[in-house]
């Protein structure tokens, strides 16, 4: 139970205390009415916070994460003979589909010079790595390092092997935040590969899944179609893989993306050519 | 009147806060429960600081403490900040109706301002910025509240005796 009620309240300086309660209040209006218009003001205070506390708090939680890396060390000790067959499975199946993706690749580049077309359209910016996640209670994001002293600015896209991630926000000097794909608040442009749907997707209430909340024509995908960046909204390039529609209901469907956003360890940071 | 902010509890309090504080933003993937469980300490530390050692500093503190949690936990300041300031202004103002209380009835109190505060947060983030309430998280932080509750006030009494 707790103790008895006793408040120890000093009561000095009268006119401090108003002078500070009026500056508080002043300085919770200023940054709560700025935060959502993205004033820079407070944009320059999120990214001085992300670069001077983050640290310090990544630095008290260290055994923390060295708990959490040993934890995981050991799981996958456990599964090594498990995942050894599994692996050994994939090899004798990704050799096949080499040899056919060589073919393939070599028959790309007749073409391609047939039609004297330009190659990919995305330039690489930089390769980052997770320094810290924030995806846990309302918003999705990760932190990376890489910043502006790299070329990265706000609002480009990031990718992995797997696909799309997110966009970065908040960029300072060395580090970046990435708003990711499953965040409610970020919106993507999309079509799938099949029959060219074009709609818009955002993060799910279930933080896995995408929802679409527009569909242009009113036209519905089918369930198992796969979901590219469309390059619309000039945000993120075109044909990057987002994932597979796994559920389609009367006015909306369910995107699950590709990328595995509890394992993400690198991402690339690109743009349009 | 730095004399009781530079008390040993106070102290303790405050390195509670920060630690719970570093530990609910860094978000551990295999080991969530620690994040729920740092998320509940901290707000139930603040509120126990608020009610036992209530100094004007807690005002700027909270102000500090409820902006970089939005900041990192949301990315948009309001929720936090607003359910910090408004808890420690109200509880500022009343403060002379409950000292008529028993120790029993306010360590119901504390909870019940414990579970308001995540609610509130969750609403606001809702209707400020379209975050969708996450019920399955709601309850996690209600069960560890339920767990954690006693055993904390149980050392909070402790650290009170040093």
């Amino acid at each position: 139970m707790a103790l008895s009620f006793k408040v120890k309240a000093i009561s000095r300086s009268r006119f401090l205390k108003n002078f500070l309660v009026s500056i508080i209040f002043f300085l919770s209006f200023f940054l709560i009415f700025f935060s959502k218009s993205e004033y820079f003001l407070v944009n320059k205070f999120k990214s001085i916070s992300n670069n001077y506390l983050y640290p310090i708090t990544s630095f008290f939680v260290a055994p923390v994460k060295v708990i959490s890396y040993i934890q995981t060390e050991l799981y996958e000790f456990r599964n090594l003979k498990f995942e050894n067959n599994i692996l050994k499975e994939e090899v004798i199946r990704l050799k096949k589909w080499q040899a056919l993706a060589i073919h393939n690749n070599s028959e790309n580049k007749v073409l391609k010079k047939l039609l004297n077309s330009t190659d990919s359209s995305l330039t690489l910016i930089k390769t980052a790595s997770l320094i810290s996640r924030n995806d846990f209670m309302f918003s999705k994001m990760i932190n990376i390092n890489a910043g502006i002293k790299d070329g990265v600015l706000n609002d480009m896209a990031v990718v992995n092997y797997r696909g799309l991630v997110g966009r970065t926000i908040d960029t300072s000097i060395g580090n970046s935040r990435v708003l990711l794909l499953t965040d409610p608040n970020s919106s993507i442009a999309v079509k799938t590969i099949s029959n060219s749907n074009y709609s818009l997707l955002q993060g799910s209430d279930d933080g896995i899944h995408l929802v679409s909340t527009f569909n242009k024509d009113e036209k519905l995908p089918r369930v198992g179609d796969l979901v590219i960046t469309s390059g619309s909204a000039q945000v993120f390039p075109s044909n990057i893989l987002v994932g597979k529609i796994v559920k389609v209901t009367k006015e909306i469907f369910y995107v699950l993306p590709f990328v595995d956003f509890k394992n993400i360890d690198y991402v690339q940071v690109v743009e349009n050519k | 009147m730095f004399r009781q902010l530079l008390s040993s509890q106070i102290i303790i309090y405050h390195l509670i806060l920060f630690l719970s504080f570093s530990l609910s933003v860094n978000y551990f993937v295999d080991l969530v429960f620690i994040n729920y469980l740092s998320y509940v300490l901290f707000h139930l530390t603040l509120i126990y600081l608020v009610f036992y050692f209530l100094h004007f500093s807690i005002v700027p503190i909270s102000f500090l403490y409820g902006i970089f949690f939005d900041i990192f936990l949301i990315d948009y300041i309001s929720p936090h900040l607003i359910c910090f300031l408004v808890f420690v202004f109200l509880f500022y103002y009343s403060k002379k109706y409950l000292l008529n209380f028993s120790a029993k009835t306010i360590s119901y109190i504390m909870l019940g301002l414990t579970l308001l505060m995540f609610i509130s947060e969750a609403l606001l983030a809702n209707i400020f910025f379209n975050y969708p309430i996450n019920y399955q998280n709601l309850s996690w932080l209600l069960f560890t509240l339920l767990i954690v509750f006693f055993p904390s006030l149980f050392i909070f009494s402790k650290i009170d005796k040093l």
